[in-house]
């Protein structure tokens, strides 16, 4: 297997409505972000992998032929990928596992949403009445999650705070609520019972682009100074949706990810090993019962980790510096958003939210019923640990 | 023979055009069509960007035409409504005077005998303007451009979002196994399909297959469920207006457990049951149609399937289980 590495990192300031820019526009503001950072032109591009959530949410039909000469991607191999929410983190994987292949040497992944020109809830409800929304999709896993592990009501709210004062830290970020706080996540409206308003994501205009290279190209940039996240290990898996005794708290699908991911970078003891995660949590509920169903944090005890703050920047196992999902949700753009986070900690590149001393992240994406899942590790070398 | 619905989904999306899109159908609306420089050659209509290397281009925007000559043809005898017209008419490419490129427009000819490569030809532009490329309602031979009647003229202001209204059309085959479901609950009966090699029994026949053994279900898979169970789990949604909703108010799903199996229905609606009264562990039995009511035979998340209209609560005494809001599914 070839080592990879990302060697350039871009995304847009998100926005509730970027009307500002073109479909086109709006990509091209994170891909040049990338290259910039990665020292390269188009011309140094082998290959573009482009990822969205469905088509019906913007109403453009193929949009990675409508954009593949916005990407420079004319006269090159140009692939699509969808896989529901957690779309954007396997475009990284399929960007990158074009260069472990060894069939490609630079490729760039991108991903995108532009939220403000469809609807949402139109889109995920496959354009019918009555549509469920994320929110009501997930209410359900929330409420068990909450039964089962009896955490208080108040962990949700601090998770709604947490991520929302990381997001200050970043420029980037589409939330900015200065003055949040406990009581004014506990005011705010509820959703979709257990939900409240101020627990979940935002609807936002934005993308996100990702150089990624083989070892050559990653140990020049670490030679010039600009240090690579190598990609020590990936995994995607999926489930069906819905059968008899499928538990969305605990998806098998997640369970096995995170082992597979965790084997292939060599890691025994995740929680001790790793110095960060960008988890995809688009309600607050998400972060105890990801933490759980990562191996990060034993089963029931999730909660207790963000009770004791050791999940805030600053924390013992800071997760969501960047201020996450809950901060900025250009759905298809979200899960790559997770998945250059991590590689940005491990490079020491992510400004006022760098987690200090980060040497091994994890980026992770799901998506429809809790049902994909897709994961990277990345580390500041191909043997951290010894 | 399969039977098929056919259902139409449409939705008025925006399109965000940005600085140089924008500026483009602002100026059709001011009857004047702009090229963009991109080195020795002006490109119609214009770019942000070279579409050959993908650099950025300045937004160095000159005017061209409004003639032009047509490059190539294709002429259309029989024009379908989504056709810009209502008339036997060519589509040409047509590269306008100053540009490097030919634009895709109709060109209004009368006949393909009236049409020739190198022929010249002018715009006709619509009397109102919106900044669209629709302003252009066509070419018509010659090289003096003219106004489809009064000019009225455009918006009067930059134009920076376009409409775009996508509708389209699925026709879905209905499985014989779903319309045999359907049937049953027309007589008020709600049938499964039990997977042999693992138990799980899957409610109705639109996905007449195990996908946890990958295994295809018939009819000797069939089995009578009950018509009572208990919730499980909820959902509470405040509906979001967006075009196509058809709830106003709070509603909800629940998920019900069948008494005596290990089924859930997801996504179940609920009769006479208010939102605030929801709770796990609340007994209910299946409200139906009364048998000669035509019912909706689309089935899917959140809707009713054929008769089967929600469950009510049957008054009995609440479960207490620790374990049952754990069954979503």
């Amino acid at each position: 297997m070839i080592p990879c590495a990302v060697v350039g990192v871009g995304q847009t300031h998100h926005r509730s409505k970027r009307r500002d820019v073109s479909f086109g526009g709006l990509v091209r503001e994170a891909v040049f972000r990338a290259l910039d950072d990665a020292r390269m032109t188009m011309a140094d591009i082998d290959a573009v992998v482009l990822g969205k959530a469905p088509d019906l949410f913007e109403g453009v039909m193929k949009p990675e032929l409508y954009l593949s000469d916005a990407l420079g991607a004319v006269g090159k191999p140009m692939f699509r990928v969808h896989t529901a929410g957690s779309v954007g983190g396997t475009t990284g994987l399929v960007a990158a596992s074009h260069v472990r292949a060894g069939k490609h040497r630079t490729v760039l992944a991108v991903a995108f949403e532009k939220q403000s020109e469809g609807n949402a809830q139109f889109a995920l409800g496959s354009g019918r009445g009555a549509s469920l929304g994320a929110g009501g999709s997930f209410a359900p896993f929330v409420r068990a999650y909450i039964h089962r592990s009896g955490a208080p009501e108040h962990i949700g709210w601090t998770v709604a705070v947490k991520d929302r004062l990381n997001a200050l830290k970043n420029p980037y970020a589409h939330l900015k609520i200065a003055d949040i706080s406990i009581d004014k996540v506990r005011d705010s409206p509820m959703m979709w019972d257990p939900i409240r308003y101020l627990e979940s994501c935002p609807s936002s205009d934005g993308a996100c682009a990702v150089v990624i290279t083989d070892e050559e190209g990653g140990r020049a940039a670490a030679a010039d100074g600009r240090p690579p996240a190598w990609i020590l290990g990936m995994s995607s898996r999926s489930e069906a949706g819905g059968f008899p005794g499928r538990d969305p708290v605990r998806p098998q699908a997640c369970l096995q990810c995170a082992q597979d991911v965790y084997q292939e970078a060599g890691i025994t003891n995740p929680r001790e090993q790793i110095d960060t995660a960008e988890l995809y949590v688009p309600f607050s509920w998400h972060e105890p019962l990801w933490l759980e169903a990562h191996h990060l944090a034993d089963e029931g005890a999730g909660w207790q980790l963000v009770d004791k703050g050791q999940t805030e920047l600053g924390g013992s196992f800071p997760i969501n510096p960047s201020g996450g999902v809950l901060s900025t949700n250009p759905i298809g753009a979200s899960g790559l958003l997770r998945f250059a986070e991590a590689a940005n900690q491990v490079r020491g590149a992510a400004g006022e939210h760098q987690v200090d001393g980060a040497r091994v992240a994890l980026g992770m994406a799901y998506g429809a019923q809790s049902q994909y899942f897709s994961m990277w590790i990345v580390a500041n070398n191909l043997q951290p640990f010894g | 023979m399969t039977r098929f619905v056919e259902s139409t989904i449409t939705f008025p999306y925006k399109r965000s055009l940005g600085p140089v899109t924008g500026a483009f159908m602002t100026a059709l609306a001011d009857k004047r069509i702009l090229g963009v420089r991109n080195g020795t050659d002006v490109l119609v209509p214009p770019m942000e960007w070279d579409p050959a290397t993908g650099a950025e281009l300045a937004a160095d925007l000159v005017e061209v035409g409004p003639a032009g000559t047509v490059e190539s043809w294709t002429w259309v005898p029989e024009p379908t409504e989504q056709h810009p017209l209502d008339r036997p008419f060519a589509f040409a490419f047509i590269r306008l005077d100053g540009a490097a490129n030919p634009l895709l427009h109709a060109l209004d000819a009368g006949s393909p005998a009236a049409v020739s490569a190198g022929m010249r030809v002018a715009p006709r532009w619509r009397e109102e303007r919106i900044g669209h490329i629709t302003d252009i309602a066509c070419f018509v031979p010659g090289v003096r451009s003219e106004v489809d009647g009064t000019d009225v003229g455009g918006p009067g202001q930059p134009v920076e979002l376009m409409d775009y209204t996508a509708a389209i059309t699925y026709s879905t085959p209905v499985l014989a196994m779903a319309d045999h479901a359907l049937a049953a609950t027309r007589e008020h009966r709600l049938i499964g399909l039990r997977c042999p090699t693992c138990d799980r029994v899957y409610v109705g026949g639109d996905r007449p297959y195990c996908p946890v053994d990958a295994l295809e279900l018939g009819a000797d898979a069939e089995v009578e469920l009950p018509n009572a169970g208990t919730i499980t789990n909820f959902i509470v949604v405040e509906p979001v207006q967006y075009p196509g909703q058809t709830v106003t108010e709070q509603f909800a799903r629940v998920f019900v457990l069948l008494d005596g199996t290990d089924v859930v229905l997801t996504y179940q609606p609920v009769i006479d049951l208010p939102v605030g009264d929801i709770h796990v562990g609340v007994r209910v039995s299946a409200v139906w149609a009364p048998r000669d009511t035509p019912v909706d035979t689309f089935s899917g998340i959140g809707r009713p399937m054929g008769s089967l209209l929600g469950w009510t609560p049957s008054g009995e005494s609440d479960v207490h289980d620790p374990d049952l809001v754990n069954r979503i599914y």
